[in-house]
Protein backbone atom coordinates (compact mmCIF):
# COMPACT_ATOMS: atom_id res chain seq x y z
CA UNK A 1 0.00 0.00 0.00
CA UNK A 2 2.88 2.40 0.76
CA UNK A 3 4.29 1.63 -3.00
CA UNK A 4 0.97 2.36 -4.22
CA UNK A 5 0.54 5.82 -2.82
CA UNK A 6 4.18 7.02 -3.71
CA UNK A 7 2.83 6.48 -7.45
CA UNK A 8 0.51 8.77 -6.41
CA UNK A 9 2.44 11.13 -5.08
CA UNK A 10 4.23 11.01 -8.06
CA UNK A 11 1.64 11.18 -10.41
CA UNK A 12 0.01 14.16 -8.47
CA UNK A 13 2.98 16.03 -8.31
CA UNK A 14 3.22 16.02 -12.25
CA UNK A 15 -0.02 17.07 -12.34
CA UNK A 16 -0.06 20.14 -10.10
CA UNK A 17 3.62 21.45 -10.14
CA UNK A 18 3.45 25.03 -11.37
CA UNK A 19 6.21 24.34 -13.58
CA UNK A 20 7.61 21.17 -15.21
CA UNK A 21 11.19 20.92 -15.35
CA UNK A 22 12.39 18.89 -18.18
CA UNK A 23 14.44 16.30 -15.75
CA UNK A 24 14.88 12.31 -15.92
CA UNK A 25 12.68 11.31 -13.38
CA UNK A 26 14.70 8.62 -11.31
CA UNK A 27 13.09 5.78 -11.91
CA UNK A 28 13.72 3.40 -8.55
CA UNK A 29 13.23 -0.52 -8.89
CA UNK A 30 10.73 -1.93 -7.06
CA UNK A 31 13.60 -3.94 -5.58
CA UNK A 32 15.33 -0.80 -4.70
CA UNK A 33 12.64 0.61 -2.82
CA UNK A 34 11.75 -2.20 -1.13
CA UNK A 35 15.51 -2.63 0.06
CA UNK A 36 15.16 1.86 1.02
CA UNK A 37 12.38 1.43 2.65
CA UNK A 38 13.56 -2.04 4.81
CA UNK A 39 16.73 0.01 5.77
CA UNK A 40 14.37 3.37 7.08
CA UNK A 41 12.25 0.95 8.76
CA UNK A 42 15.22 -0.99 10.83
CA UNK A 43 17.06 2.28 11.47
CA UNK A 44 14.02 4.06 12.88
CA UNK A 45 12.91 0.81 14.83
CA UNK A 46 16.55 0.42 16.14
CA UNK A 47 16.41 4.26 17.26
CA UNK A 48 13.04 3.37 18.48
CA UNK A 49 14.28 0.60 20.65
CA UNK A 50 17.21 2.88 22.26
CA UNK A 51 15.11 5.49 22.94
CA UNK A 52 12.72 3.12 24.50
CA UNK A 53 15.70 2.10 27.08
CA UNK A 54 16.36 5.73 27.74
CA UNK A 55 12.80 5.96 28.25
CA UNK A 56 12.83 3.51 31.04
CA UNK A 57 15.62 4.86 32.38
CA UNK A 58 14.58 8.57 32.66
CA UNK A 59 10.55 7.01 34.41
CA UNK A 60 12.83 5.09 37.15
CA UNK A 61 15.26 7.32 37.90
CA UNK A 62 12.34 9.99 38.29
CA UNK A 63 10.45 8.20 40.48
CA UNK A 64 13.30 7.43 42.48
CA UNK A 65 14.03 11.19 42.71
CA UNK A 66 10.35 11.64 43.55
CA UNK A 67 10.70 9.71 46.43
CA UNK A 68 13.98 10.36 47.92
CA UNK A 69 12.30 14.01 47.69
CA UNK A 70 8.72 12.72 49.82
CA UNK A 71 11.23 11.27 52.17
CA UNK A 72 13.35 14.38 52.57
CA UNK A 73 10.17 16.58 53.00
CA UNK A 74 8.98 14.33 56.14
CA UNK A 75 12.47 13.83 57.61
CA UNK A 76 12.08 18.39 57.13
CA UNK A 77 9.20 18.30 59.03
CA UNK A 78 9.57 15.97 61.37
CA UNK A 79 12.87 17.49 62.26
CA UNK A 80 11.03 20.89 62.41
CA UNK A 81 8.93 19.58 65.11
CA UNK A 82 11.90 18.24 67.19
CA UNK A 83 13.61 21.66 67.03
CA UNK A 84 10.19 23.48 68.50
CA UNK A 85 10.12 20.33 70.80
CA UNK A 86 13.16 21.94 72.44
CA UNK A 87 12.64 25.22 72.23
CA UNK A 88 9.59 24.63 74.69
CA UNK A 89 12.43 23.83 77.35
CA UNK A 90 12.25 25.93 80.34
CA UNK A 91 13.83 25.55 84.04
CA UNK A 92 11.56 23.55 85.05
CA UNK A 93 10.80 20.89 82.36
CA UNK A 94 14.04 20.16 81.21
CA UNK A 95 14.30 16.95 81.64
CA UNK A 96 10.88 16.07 80.15
CA UNK A 97 10.91 18.44 77.37
CA UNK A 98 14.66 16.51 76.55
CA UNK A 99 13.11 13.46 76.48
CA UNK A 100 10.41 13.78 74.06
CA UNK A 101 12.88 15.71 71.86
CA UNK A 102 15.31 12.64 71.78
CA UNK A 103 12.90 10.04 71.02
CA UNK A 104 11.27 12.06 68.37
CA UNK A 105 14.69 12.51 66.81
CA UNK A 106 14.71 8.75 67.05
CA UNK A 107 11.65 8.18 65.28
CA UNK A 108 12.93 10.29 62.61
CA UNK A 109 15.87 8.07 62.23
CA UNK A 110 13.45 5.16 61.99
CA UNK A 111 10.72 6.38 60.43
CA UNK A 112 11.98 8.61 57.39
CA UNK A 113 16.13 8.31 57.16
CA UNK A 114 15.75 3.96 57.15
CA UNK A 115 13.27 5.79 53.54
CA UNK A 116 16.09 7.66 52.31
CA UNK A 117 18.95 5.59 52.92
CA UNK A 118 17.56 2.07 50.39
CA UNK A 119 17.20 4.75 47.84
CA UNK A 120 20.15 6.22 47.90
CA UNK A 121 22.52 3.18 47.13
CA UNK A 122 25.67 3.85 44.81
CA UNK A 123 25.93 6.51 42.86
CA UNK A 124 22.56 7.80 43.83
CA UNK A 125 24.37 9.58 46.82
CA UNK A 126 25.69 12.16 45.22
CA UNK A 127 23.45 12.40 42.04
CA UNK A 128 20.19 12.87 44.05
CA UNK A 129 21.68 15.36 46.61
CA UNK A 130 19.43 18.22 45.68
CA UNK A 131 16.85 16.22 46.23
CA UNK A 132 17.47 15.12 49.87
CA UNK A 133 19.94 17.79 51.01
CA UNK A 134 17.22 19.94 52.80
CA UNK A 135 15.99 17.05 54.62
CA UNK A 136 19.41 16.15 56.17
CA UNK A 137 20.29 19.89 56.55
CA UNK A 138 16.94 20.30 58.80
CA UNK A 139 17.87 16.83 60.34
CA UNK A 140 21.72 17.95 61.53
CA UNK A 141 20.00 21.08 62.98
CA UNK A 142 17.94 19.38 65.08
CA UNK A 143 20.05 16.79 66.24
CA UNK A 144 22.76 19.71 67.14
CA UNK A 145 20.26 21.42 68.81
CA UNK A 146 18.84 18.59 70.90
CA UNK A 147 22.69 18.00 71.37
CA UNK A 148 23.74 21.27 72.61
CA UNK A 149 20.76 21.68 75.04
CA UNK A 150 21.24 18.48 76.61
CA UNK A 151 25.09 18.78 76.90
CA UNK A 152 26.43 21.88 76.62
CA UNK A 153 28.54 20.32 73.26
CA UNK A 154 28.70 20.08 69.69
CA UNK A 155 27.19 16.71 68.07
CA UNK A 156 30.15 16.15 65.47
CA UNK A 157 29.52 14.88 61.96
CA UNK A 158 30.97 11.45 62.87
CA UNK A 159 28.46 11.31 65.98
CA UNK A 160 25.70 12.13 64.01
CA UNK A 161 26.63 9.40 61.49
CA UNK A 162 27.16 7.01 64.04
CA UNK A 163 23.48 7.27 64.82
CA UNK A 164 22.59 6.47 61.40
CA UNK A 165 24.84 3.12 61.11
CA UNK A 166 22.33 0.66 62.93
CA UNK A 167 19.42 1.89 61.08
CA UNK A 168 20.61 0.40 57.60
CA UNK A 169 20.70 -3.02 56.48
CA UNK A 170 24.10 -4.84 56.94
CA UNK A 171 23.80 -5.55 52.97
CA UNK A 172 23.03 -1.94 52.30
CA UNK A 173 25.57 1.01 52.38
CA UNK A 174 24.72 3.10 55.24
CA UNK A 175 23.82 6.73 54.67
CA UNK A 176 26.48 9.12 55.66
CA UNK A 177 25.99 12.49 55.90
CA UNK A 178 28.30 14.44 53.44
CA UNK A 179 30.38 17.33 55.07
CA UNK A 180 28.51 20.29 52.91
CA UNK A 181 24.90 19.48 54.46
CA UNK A 182 26.51 18.93 57.90
CA UNK A 183 28.14 22.58 57.46
CA UNK A 184 24.53 24.05 55.81
CA UNK A 185 22.69 22.57 58.91
CA UNK A 186 25.25 23.34 61.53
CA UNK A 187 24.94 27.21 60.05
CA UNK A 188 20.70 27.17 60.87
CA UNK A 189 21.23 25.97 64.12
CA UNK A 190 22.93 28.95 64.83
CA UNK A 191 19.82 30.88 63.90
CA UNK A 192 17.67 28.29 66.22
CA UNK A 193 20.27 29.05 69.51
CA UNK A 194 19.97 32.66 69.06
CA UNK A 195 15.96 32.39 69.33
CA UNK A 196 16.84 30.10 72.79
CA UNK A 197 19.08 32.42 73.74
CA UNK A 198 16.85 35.22 73.93
CA UNK A 199 14.08 33.19 75.21
CA UNK A 200 16.68 32.30 78.20
CA UNK A 201 17.21 35.51 79.07
CA UNK A 202 13.42 36.71 79.59
CA UNK A 203 13.55 33.44 81.80
CA UNK A 204 16.36 34.90 83.95
CA UNK A 205 18.45 32.01 82.73
CA UNK A 206 21.81 34.22 81.98
CA UNK A 207 24.36 31.30 82.30
CA UNK A 208 22.57 29.87 79.23
CA UNK A 209 22.42 32.01 77.11
CA UNK A 210 25.88 33.06 77.70
CA UNK A 211 26.92 29.88 76.97
CA UNK A 212 25.48 30.24 74.13
CA UNK A 213 27.08 32.98 73.03
CA UNK A 214 30.17 31.35 73.24
CA UNK A 215 29.68 28.37 71.50
CA UNK A 216 28.05 30.38 68.78
CA UNK A 217 30.98 32.98 68.32
CA UNK A 218 33.14 29.57 68.30
CA UNK A 219 31.01 27.70 65.86
CA UNK A 220 31.39 31.40 63.48
CA UNK A 221 34.94 31.16 63.93
CA UNK A 222 35.57 27.78 62.28
CA UNK A 223 33.27 28.11 59.66
CA UNK A 224 34.83 31.03 58.36
CA UNK A 225 38.03 29.26 57.70
CA UNK A 226 35.93 26.46 56.13
CA UNK A 227 33.09 27.56 54.22
CA UNK A 228 35.18 29.69 50.82
CA UNK A 229 36.58 25.87 50.51
CA UNK A 230 33.25 24.32 49.97
CA UNK A 231 31.66 23.20 47.06
CA UNK A 232 29.05 25.61 45.62
CA UNK A 233 29.78 28.01 48.71
CA UNK A 234 27.39 30.31 47.24
CA UNK A 235 24.93 29.60 50.12
CA UNK A 236 26.87 29.07 52.78
CA UNK A 237 28.16 32.55 52.05
CA UNK A 238 24.71 34.32 52.81
CA UNK A 239 24.15 31.90 55.82
CA UNK A 240 27.61 33.18 57.38
CA UNK A 241 26.12 36.50 57.01
CA UNK A 242 22.84 35.32 59.11
CA UNK A 243 25.00 34.02 61.15
CA UNK A 244 27.01 36.56 62.33
CA UNK A 245 23.96 38.79 62.75
CA UNK A 246 22.51 36.28 65.42
CA UNK A 247 26.00 36.57 67.02
CA UNK A 248 25.47 39.69 67.33
CA UNK A 249 21.95 39.97 68.44
CA UNK A 250 22.83 37.60 71.34
CA UNK A 251 26.15 39.12 72.26
CA UNK A 252 23.53 42.36 72.66
CA UNK A 253 21.21 40.81 74.59
CA UNK A 254 23.70 39.95 76.77
CA UNK A 255 24.98 43.22 76.79
CA UNK A 256 21.88 44.32 77.95
CA UNK A 257 21.36 42.10 80.86
CA UNK A 258 25.57 43.30 81.99
CA UNK A 259 24.65 46.88 82.08
CA UNK A 260 20.93 46.88 83.46
CA UNK A 261 21.40 44.57 85.66
CA UNK A 262 18.62 43.63 88.09
CA UNK A 263 16.25 45.98 86.62
CA UNK A 264 16.50 43.95 83.72
CA UNK A 265 16.09 40.83 84.95
CA UNK A 266 13.10 39.49 86.90
CA UNK A 267 13.20 38.01 90.38
CA UNK A 268 14.03 34.27 91.18
CA UNK A 269 12.45 32.12 93.46
CA UNK A 270 10.02 29.12 93.42
CA UNK A 271 7.26 31.82 93.52
CA UNK A 272 8.74 34.05 91.49
CA UNK A 273 6.57 35.91 89.08
CA UNK A 274 7.71 35.13 85.64
CA UNK A 275 8.91 37.67 82.86
CA UNK A 276 7.02 40.94 82.61
CA UNK A 277 7.98 39.96 78.88
CA UNK A 278 6.16 36.87 79.04
CA UNK A 279 3.40 38.43 80.12
CA UNK A 280 2.26 35.60 82.89
CA UNK A 281 2.47 36.94 85.96
CA UNK A 282 1.93 35.51 89.43
CA UNK A 283 2.34 38.58 91.68
CA UNK A 284 1.53 38.26 95.01
CA UNK B 1 30.42 37.17 102.57
CA UNK B 2 28.42 35.06 100.12
CA UNK B 3 30.15 36.43 97.26
CA UNK B 4 33.64 35.24 98.35
CA UNK B 5 33.05 31.95 99.30
CA UNK B 6 31.31 31.92 96.09
CA UNK B 7 34.42 32.60 94.22
CA UNK B 8 36.54 30.08 95.97
CA UNK B 9 34.10 27.32 95.55
CA UNK B 10 34.44 28.09 91.64
CA UNK B 11 38.26 28.41 91.39
CA UNK B 12 38.40 24.47 93.13
CA UNK B 13 35.98 23.37 91.10
CA UNK B 14 37.30 25.10 88.07
CA UNK B 15 40.59 23.94 88.45
CA UNK B 16 39.70 20.34 88.93
CA UNK B 17 37.39 20.22 85.97
CA UNK B 18 39.24 22.23 83.82
CA UNK B 19 42.96 21.89 83.94
CA UNK B 20 44.08 24.85 81.76
CA UNK B 21 41.67 27.40 83.10
CA UNK B 22 42.93 29.93 80.80
CA UNK B 23 42.79 28.12 77.71
CA UNK B 24 41.03 30.09 74.79
CA UNK B 25 39.91 26.82 73.63
CA UNK B 26 37.78 26.36 76.62
CA UNK B 27 34.37 26.74 76.20
CA UNK B 28 34.01 28.12 79.63
CA UNK B 29 36.27 30.96 78.83
CA UNK B 30 34.85 34.34 79.36
CA UNK B 31 35.38 37.01 76.91
CA UNK B 32 36.16 40.51 78.51
CA UNK B 33 32.51 41.29 77.75
CA UNK B 34 31.77 39.36 81.10
CA UNK B 35 34.57 40.37 82.72
CA UNK B 36 33.78 40.32 86.32
CA UNK B 37 36.33 42.96 87.28
CA UNK B 38 33.95 45.99 86.18
CA UNK B 39 32.70 47.00 89.95
CA UNK B 40 28.62 46.41 89.10
CA UNK B 41 26.67 49.47 88.77
CA UNK B 42 23.93 48.42 91.92
CA UNK B 43 25.34 46.02 95.01
CA UNK B 44 22.20 43.86 95.00
CA UNK B 45 22.74 40.68 96.35
CA UNK B 46 20.23 39.50 94.04
CA UNK B 47 23.01 40.42 91.25
CA UNK B 48 25.09 37.94 92.49
CA UNK B 49 23.35 34.85 91.87
CA UNK B 50 22.87 35.90 88.37
CA UNK B 51 25.60 37.93 87.75
CA UNK B 52 27.49 37.74 84.26
CA UNK B 53 30.76 37.57 86.10
CA UNK B 54 33.13 34.98 85.77
CA UNK B 55 32.46 33.58 89.16
CA UNK B 56 29.03 32.93 89.29
CA UNK B 57 29.02 31.25 85.60
CA UNK B 58 30.01 28.10 86.33
CA UNK B 59 27.27 25.78 86.04
CA UNK B 60 28.64 23.18 89.46
CA UNK B 61 28.40 25.91 91.18
CA UNK B 62 25.62 27.65 89.77
CA UNK B 63 22.92 28.82 92.12
CA UNK B 64 20.20 29.00 89.30
CA UNK B 65 17.83 26.32 89.00
CA UNK B 66 18.68 25.40 85.46
CA UNK B 67 22.06 23.75 85.29
CA UNK B 68 23.58 22.08 81.63
CA UNK B 69 25.29 19.08 83.24
CA UNK B 70 28.89 19.15 82.54
CA UNK B 71 30.76 16.02 80.87
CA UNK B 72 33.87 15.58 82.75
CA UNK B 73 36.02 16.62 79.45
CA UNK B 74 34.43 19.50 78.50
CA UNK B 75 37.68 20.66 77.40
CA UNK B 76 38.31 17.84 75.18
CA UNK B 77 34.72 18.40 73.76
CA UNK B 78 35.68 21.71 72.46
CA UNK B 79 39.08 20.41 71.33
CA UNK B 80 36.91 17.59 69.53
CA UNK B 81 35.13 20.39 67.82
CA UNK B 82 38.46 21.94 66.79
CA UNK B 83 39.24 18.42 65.46
CA UNK B 84 36.09 18.12 63.34
CA UNK B 85 36.53 21.39 61.83
CA UNK B 86 40.47 21.01 61.05
CA UNK B 87 39.57 17.48 59.32
CA UNK B 88 36.93 19.35 57.52
CA UNK B 89 39.48 22.20 56.29
CA UNK B 90 41.28 20.10 55.30
CA UNK B 91 38.71 17.62 53.35
CA UNK B 92 37.71 20.32 51.70
CA UNK B 93 41.29 21.83 50.55
CA UNK B 94 41.94 18.33 48.93
CA UNK B 95 38.25 18.38 47.06
CA UNK B 96 38.70 21.84 46.00
CA UNK B 97 42.38 20.55 44.35
CA UNK B 98 40.54 17.94 42.45
CA UNK B 99 38.42 20.71 41.29
CA UNK B 100 41.50 22.24 40.05
CA UNK B 101 42.46 19.38 37.98
CA UNK B 102 39.11 18.38 36.83
CA UNK B 103 38.81 22.24 35.25
CA UNK B 104 42.40 21.81 33.69
CA UNK B 105 41.16 18.74 31.89
CA UNK B 106 38.23 20.04 30.91
CA UNK B 107 39.21 22.76 29.51
CA UNK B 108 41.37 21.10 26.98
CA UNK B 109 38.27 18.94 26.34
CA UNK B 110 36.24 22.24 25.43
CA UNK B 111 39.56 23.40 23.02
CA UNK B 112 39.54 20.11 21.42
CA UNK B 113 35.46 20.06 20.85
CA UNK B 114 36.15 23.52 19.44
CA UNK B 115 38.78 22.08 16.59
CA UNK B 116 36.36 19.76 15.62
CA UNK B 117 33.17 21.53 15.27
CA UNK B 118 35.50 23.94 13.23
CA UNK B 119 36.16 21.54 10.98
CA UNK B 120 32.77 20.27 11.10
CA UNK B 121 31.89 23.53 10.04
CA UNK B 122 33.14 22.95 6.44
CA UNK B 123 30.40 20.82 5.43
CA UNK B 124 28.05 23.77 4.91
CA UNK B 125 31.07 25.02 2.63
CA UNK B 126 30.95 21.98 0.03
CA UNK B 127 33.91 20.31 2.50
CA UNK B 128 33.19 16.94 0.93
CA UNK B 129 32.27 14.73 3.31
CA UNK B 130 34.64 11.87 3.94
CA UNK B 131 37.79 14.48 4.50
CA UNK B 132 36.23 16.48 6.97
CA UNK B 133 35.22 13.21 9.02
CA UNK B 134 38.74 11.81 8.47
CA UNK B 135 40.29 15.13 9.87
CA UNK B 136 37.34 15.00 12.93
CA UNK B 137 38.40 11.58 13.85
CA UNK B 138 42.09 12.35 14.70
CA UNK B 139 40.41 14.92 17.41
CA UNK B 140 38.07 12.61 18.69
CA UNK B 141 41.82 10.66 19.70
CA UNK B 142 42.18 13.43 22.05
CA UNK B 143 38.88 13.57 23.45
CA UNK B 144 39.33 9.90 24.47
CA UNK B 145 42.48 10.50 26.01
CA UNK B 146 41.25 13.87 28.26
CA UNK B 147 38.50 11.71 29.33
CA UNK B 148 40.32 9.36 30.35
CA UNK B 149 42.30 11.74 32.28
CA UNK B 150 39.14 12.80 34.36
CA UNK B 151 38.44 8.91 34.99
CA UNK B 152 42.00 8.59 36.12
CA UNK B 153 41.06 11.57 38.81
CA UNK B 154 38.07 10.13 39.77
CA UNK B 155 39.30 7.00 40.94
CA UNK B 156 41.11 9.04 43.52
CA UNK B 157 37.36 9.22 45.17
CA UNK B 158 34.95 6.80 44.01
CA UNK B 159 31.47 6.92 43.99
CA UNK B 160 31.54 11.12 43.37
CA UNK B 161 31.21 11.22 39.56
CA UNK B 162 28.32 12.86 40.44
CA UNK B 163 29.50 15.02 42.76
CA UNK B 164 31.63 16.54 39.90
CA UNK B 165 29.52 16.38 37.09
CA UNK B 166 28.37 19.32 36.54
CA UNK B 167 32.33 20.51 35.44
CA UNK B 168 32.05 18.45 32.71
CA UNK B 169 28.24 18.68 31.87
CA UNK B 170 28.00 21.01 29.30
CA UNK B 171 31.13 20.41 27.78
CA UNK B 172 30.27 16.89 27.25
CA UNK B 173 26.68 17.19 25.91
CA UNK B 174 28.33 19.83 23.13
CA UNK B 175 31.02 17.09 22.43
CA UNK B 176 28.16 14.37 21.96
CA UNK B 177 26.62 16.70 19.74
CA UNK B 178 29.50 17.20 17.27
CA UNK B 179 30.10 13.05 17.70
CA UNK B 180 26.21 12.64 16.64
CA UNK B 181 26.17 15.37 13.73
CA UNK B 182 30.00 13.32 12.36
CA UNK B 183 27.84 9.99 12.59
CA UNK B 184 25.32 10.81 10.74
CA UNK B 185 26.95 12.83 8.10
CA UNK B 186 28.97 9.62 7.69
CA UNK B 187 26.12 6.89 8.35
CA UNK B 188 23.02 8.86 7.69
CA UNK B 189 21.89 6.82 10.96
CA UNK B 190 21.49 8.05 14.96
CA UNK B 191 24.63 7.50 16.91
CA UNK B 192 23.22 5.84 20.05
CA UNK B 193 24.45 6.26 23.54
CA UNK B 194 26.50 3.13 23.93
CA UNK B 195 28.29 3.70 20.70
CA UNK B 196 28.79 7.71 22.14
CA UNK B 197 30.60 5.58 24.96
CA UNK B 198 32.72 3.98 23.51
CA UNK B 199 33.77 6.61 21.02
CA UNK B 200 35.08 8.59 23.84
CA UNK B 201 36.73 5.55 25.41
CA UNK B 202 34.11 5.61 28.24
CA UNK B 203 32.46 2.68 30.03
CA UNK B 204 29.29 2.87 32.71
CA UNK B 205 30.79 1.18 35.74
CA UNK B 206 33.58 3.86 36.17
CA UNK B 207 33.28 6.75 34.03
CA UNK B 208 30.77 6.78 32.04
CA UNK B 209 28.48 9.06 29.73
CA UNK B 210 25.18 10.21 31.66
CA UNK B 211 21.76 9.83 29.51
CA UNK B 212 20.87 12.77 29.89
CA UNK B 213 24.06 14.23 28.62
CA UNK B 214 23.60 12.13 26.04
CA UNK B 215 19.80 13.09 25.00
CA UNK B 216 20.78 16.78 25.72
CA UNK B 217 23.56 16.64 23.21
CA UNK B 218 21.19 14.87 20.69
CA UNK B 219 19.27 17.88 20.68
CA UNK B 220 22.00 20.47 20.25
CA UNK B 221 23.04 18.48 17.03
CA UNK B 222 19.28 18.95 15.99
CA UNK B 223 20.04 22.28 16.09
CA UNK B 224 22.07 22.70 13.35
CA UNK B 225 20.48 20.34 10.88
CA UNK B 226 18.34 23.40 9.35
CA UNK B 227 20.98 25.28 8.42
CA UNK B 228 23.11 22.69 6.91
CA UNK B 229 19.85 21.75 5.50
CA UNK B 230 19.82 24.88 3.98
CA UNK B 231 23.18 25.05 2.97
CA UNK B 232 23.07 21.91 1.26
CA UNK B 233 20.12 23.10 -1.37
CA UNK B 234 22.45 26.03 -1.89
CA UNK B 235 24.55 24.16 -2.97
CA UNK B 236 23.08 22.22 -5.86
CA UNK B 237 22.11 18.84 -3.20
CA UNK B 238 18.51 18.76 -3.36
CA UNK B 239 18.64 15.35 -1.53
CA UNK B 240 19.69 16.35 1.59
CA UNK B 241 16.14 18.04 2.70
CA UNK B 242 14.20 14.32 2.41
CA UNK B 243 17.11 12.99 3.77
CA UNK B 244 17.26 14.91 7.02
CA UNK B 245 13.55 15.43 7.32
CA UNK B 246 13.22 11.59 7.55
CA UNK B 247 15.86 11.45 9.97
CA UNK B 248 14.64 14.45 12.39
CA UNK B 249 11.34 12.91 12.14
CA UNK B 250 12.17 9.91 13.38
CA UNK B 251 14.43 11.18 15.54
CA UNK B 252 11.47 13.72 16.76
CA UNK B 253 8.95 10.93 17.25
CA UNK B 254 12.04 8.49 19.54
CA UNK B 255 12.34 11.58 21.80
CA UNK B 256 8.60 11.81 22.50
CA UNK B 257 8.85 8.52 23.96
CA UNK B 258 10.44 10.01 26.57
CA UNK B 259 8.69 11.46 30.21
CA UNK B 260 10.77 14.38 30.69
CA UNK B 261 10.99 16.63 33.24
CA UNK B 262 10.41 20.77 32.95
CA UNK B 263 14.06 20.83 32.64
CA UNK B 264 16.74 22.04 30.54
CA UNK B 265 16.79 18.88 28.48
CA UNK B 266 12.87 19.42 27.94
CA UNK B 267 13.30 22.78 26.82
CA UNK B 268 16.02 21.54 24.18
CA UNK B 269 13.86 18.54 23.31
CA UNK B 270 11.11 21.57 22.52
CA UNK B 271 13.34 23.50 20.19
CA UNK B 272 13.09 20.35 18.24
CA UNK B 273 10.21 20.80 16.26
CA UNK B 274 11.06 24.08 15.03
CA UNK B 275 13.90 22.41 13.33
CA UNK B 276 12.27 20.25 12.07
CA UNK B 277 9.26 22.37 10.70
CA UNK B 278 12.31 24.17 9.46
CA UNK B 279 13.40 21.17 7.28
CA UNK B 280 10.24 20.72 6.37
CA UNK B 281 9.62 23.97 4.69
CA UNK B 282 12.93 23.29 2.93
CA UNK B 283 12.04 20.11 1.75
CA UNK B 284 8.61 21.74 0.60
CA UNK B 285 10.28 24.70 -0.96
CA UNK B 286 12.53 22.25 -2.94
CA UNK B 287 9.70 19.96 -3.92
CA UNK B 288 7.59 21.73 -5.07
CA UNK B 289 9.96 24.08 -7.63
CA UNK B 290 10.23 20.60 -8.87
CA UNK B 291 14.08 20.04 -7.63
CA UNK B 292 13.98 17.03 -6.36
CA UNK B 293 14.97 14.28 -8.19
CA UNK B 294 12.37 11.86 -7.37
CA UNK B 295 12.65 8.16 -6.22
CA UNK B 296 10.20 9.22 -2.63
CA UNK B 297 10.84 7.00 0.13
CA UNK B 298 7.46 5.72 1.35
CA UNK B 299 8.36 7.05 4.94
CA UNK B 300 7.39 10.76 3.45
CA UNK B 301 4.14 10.03 2.99
CA UNK B 302 4.09 9.40 6.84
CA UNK B 303 5.49 12.78 7.45
CA UNK B 304 2.89 15.01 5.09
CA UNK B 305 0.90 16.90 7.64
CA UNK B 306 2.95 16.20 10.59
CA UNK B 307 3.72 19.82 12.26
Amino acid sequence: MLSCSSVFQRVAFMLMAPKLKPQRLHQKTGAEQLVKKARTMTAESSMKDAFSTYADYLNNFNEKRERVVKASRDITMNSKKVIFQVHRLSKDNKEEVLEKAGKDLEAVRDQHFARLMRELQGTDFWKLRRAYSPGVQEYVEAATFYKFCLSGTLCTLDDINATLVPLSDPSLEPLQINILDYILGLADLTGELMRMAIGRISDGEIEFAQRICQFVRQIHRELMLVVPKMDDSYDMKSKMEVMLQSVIKIENACFSVHVRGSEYIPLLGDDAPTSYLLGAADVE
Amino acid sequence: MMSSAFRNAHLTASRLINPKPFSSSSILHFLPLCSGDASPRRSNPLRHRNSVSPSSSFPFCSISSFCIPMAGGDGQGSHSLEKQFDSFRVQLEESAALREQIRAVVMEIESATRLIQANLLLVHQSRPIPEVIEKSKEKINDLKKFYGRLAEILRECPGQYYRYHGDWRSETQAVVSQLAFMHWLETGTLLVHTEAEEKLGLNSLEFGLETEDYLTGICFMSNDLPRYVVNRVTAGDYDCPRKVMNFLTDLHAAFRMLNLRNDFLRKKFDSMKYDLRRVEEVYYDVKIRGLISGGDIPGVQVTQGQS
